[in-house]
C-alpha cells in the first residue's frame, strides 16, 4: 500500500480528497487509478509541469512512470514552479529540457531578464 | 425571474445574481479557484452551468454543474488522436447544441479543433473532419494561439453550422460536419502583402455570430475589420469607415430581436490593444453596419480598457461587457447609459447573461 498526496487544486477536482491509499506495482499504475488521472497525463506521459516524488525523489530520475513502488511509502504530486511561464507555456519550446524542472528554471530566469 | 451574469476570469468563475431591473447584483464566487475560465454559460436547455477552464499545469477541461455551481463534474479527459500529431492546448468556447438535441454540446479549442459531446458533456470526441481539413497546413496561430473560438448552429437547418478559427477563418458545414467549406470571400488578411491579402483561408476572425431570427445573416469582428454577410457567409461586406474608430477589436454582440443591430468594442489596432483615444465604450449600429455610434454614458473617462472576445453580451434587455482590468458594466438602455456591476475582479475573459430564478 502506498499513500498518494495531491495538491489542493487536484484535490478539489477529486471531490475534496487529497490523500489516497492505493495498491499498485508502479507509480504509473498508482497515478492512473486516481480520479484526476486525466489531468496528470498527456499522450500517455506525465504532463511536463507535473512533478511526482517518491519519498522525496523525483520520479523522472527513478525510471519515470515504470518506477516500482516496492518499499515506497509516499507518492507526492507537485506542480512545477513556473513563475515566468506564460499561460499554457505557449510559444516556448521546452522540448529536450531534461530534467524538465531545470528547463523551466532556465526559462524563468530568462524571462525575468527580458 | 432575474438575470445571472457569469464572469469567467483568469482566477476562477464569478456569478452575479441580478434582479429584474438589473439594478442590484449579488456576487457569488470565486468558484473553481485556480482555473482560468475562458468561457462560462448557463445552458438554456437544462439550466446547468458549463465552463471551459484551463490550467497551465493540468491542461484544458470542460466542467458542468447541475446544482448552480456547488459541485462540478469534469468531462473525461479531452484529447486529440495520437496519429493526428496535434497537441491539445487551451479550450476556448462552449456552445450548447440545438433544443431538439438536448444531449449535444460543442467545444472549440487550440489548435483549431472542434469537440462534440452526445451525452451532455460526460465525454467529448474531436471532430475528425476539422482535424484533417485539407487547408490546415495553411492555418497560422494568432496571438492567442490557433484557437477555435466561435461555433454557430443554424436554427433553420440541422445540418448547417459555422466555426471560426484564428487565424484560419470561417468555415461552414452543410452536411452535419462531414465536410467544411472555407467562407472567407471578401475578408481581408492585411497581415499578408498584396495581392495575397485575400486568401482562401488564413483570415484572423476574432468573433463570429449568426443572427437567430435571420440565420443567413452573420457578423464577424475580425483582426482586419468588422464584416456582415447576408448569404450564409458566402460573401462578406466590410463595415468600417462609417463611424468606427478602428476595425480592430475582439467582442461582438447582436440583438436577438433585431438583425440590423450589432455592438462592438474596437481597439486602436493590433499593435496597441486598448480602447481608442482613452474612451471606453461600445459602438452600436442600428442599420446593419451602415453607420456606428459610440454609446458610453456613465462609463469612466479616460479609460484604456481591453475587452476579450467573449467579454460582451446582450440578452435582449441588458447589454453587458467586462474588462481585462476587472470591471463589469451593465446597461438597460442599449448602451446609452451604463452602471458598474463590479470592479477589481481578476482579468475577465468572458461574460454571459442568462435567465435565473
Amino acid at each position: 500500500m502506498v499513500v498518494v498526496l495531491l495538491p489542493s487544486l487536484l484535490a478539489t477536482q477529486a471531490g475534496g480528497q487529497a490523500r489516497f491509499e492505493l495498491e499498485a506495482a508502479t507509480v504509473g499504475e498508482a497515478l492512473r487509478e486516481l480520479p484526476v488521472a486525466d489531468l496528470l497525463f498527456e499522450g500517455g506521459e506525465l504532463r511536463r509541469l507535473v512533478n511526482v516524488y517518491l519519498d522525496g525523489d523525483d520520479v523522472r530520475s527513478l525510471g519515470g512512470l515504470d518506477a516500482p513502488l516496492a518499499g515506497v511509502e509516499e507518492v507526492r504530486v507537485i506542480a512545477a514552479v513556473a513563475g515566468g511561464l506564460p499561460q499554457g507555456g505557449r510559444n516556448l519550446d521546452l522540448a529536450g529540457a531534461d530534467p524538465v524542472f531545470d528547463g523551466l528554471q532556465r526559462v524563468d530566469v530568462l524571462l525575468r531578464h527580458l | 425571474m432575474g438575470v445571472l451574469l457569469l464572469a469567467g476570469t483568469r482566477k476562477g468563475l464569478f456569478l452575479f445574481h441580478g434582479d429584474d431591473e438589473r439594478s442590484s447584483w449579488e456576487l457569488e464566487g470565486p468558484l473553481l479557484p485556480g482555473w482560468s475560465v475562458f468561457h462560462a454559460i448557463r445552458d438554456r436547455r437544462d439550466g446547468s452551468l458549463q465552463i471551459v477552464a484551463n490550467n497551465f499545469v493540468y491542461g484544458g477541461t470542460f466542467q458542468r454543474s447541475d446544482d448552480d455551481g456547488k459541485t462540478w463534474r469534469r468531462a473525461e479527459g479531452l484529447a486529440l488522436p495520437e496519429d493526428s500529431e496535434l497537441k491539445l492546448d487551451e479550450v476556448w468556447h462552449v456552445e450548447p447544441g440545438r433544443d431538439t438535441d438536448p444531449d449535444e454540446i460543442w467545444l472549440g479549442a487550440t489548435p483549431g479543433v472542434l469537440f462534440r459531446s452526445d451525452d451532455r458533456g460526460t465525454t467529448f470526441e474531436p471532430v475528425q473532419s476539422v482535424i484533417e481539413h485539407p487547408t490546415r497546413e495553411k492555418w497560422e496561430p494568432g496571438a492567442g494561439g490557433m484557437c477555435l473560438h466561435s461555433i454557430q448552429l443554424d436554427p433553420s437547418d440541422p445540418k448547417r453550422m459555422y466555426i471560426a478559427i484564428s487565424a484560419a477563418g470561417t468555415f461552414r458545414t452543410d452536411d452535419g460536419g462531414e465536410s467544411w467549406t472555407p467562407q472567407n470571400q471578401g475578408v481581408a488578411a492585411d497581415f499578408y502583402p498584396e495581392p495575397d491579402n485575400f486568401p482562401e483561408v488564413g483570415q484572423c476572425v476574432h468573433k463570429l455570430l449568426l443572427h437567430p431570427e435571420r440565420p443567413e445573416r452573420l457578423w464577424q469582428q475580425n483582426h482586419c475589420g468588422v464584416y456582415r454577410s447576408d448569404d450564409r457567409a458566402e460573401s462578406w461586406e466590410r463595415l468600417e469607415g462609417n463611424g468606427l474608430p478602428s476595425g480592430f477589436g475582439f467582442p461582438l454582440a447582436l440583438d436577438p430581436r433585431d438583425p440590423d443591430v450589432a455592438y462592438v468594442i474596437p481597439e486602436e489596432g493590433a499593435e496597441n490593444r486598448v480602447t481608442p483615444n482613452g474612451r471606453l465604450g461600445v459602438y452600436r449600429t442600428d442599420d446593419g453596419g451602415s453607420s456606428w455610434a459610440l454609446v458610453s454614458g456613465g462609463l469612466p473617462e479616460p479609460a484604456w480598457g481591453a475587452v476579450m472576445r467573449e467579454g460582451l453580451t446582450f440578452d435582449g434587455s441588458g447589454l453587458y461587457f467586462a474588462t481585462q482590468s476587472g470591471s463589469v458594466f451593465a446597461s438597460t438602455s442599449r448602451g446609452e447609459q451604463w452602471t458598474e456591476v463590479a470592479r477589481q475582479l481578476p482579468p475577465i475573459l468572458s461574460l454571459e447573461a442568462a435567465e435565473w430564478s
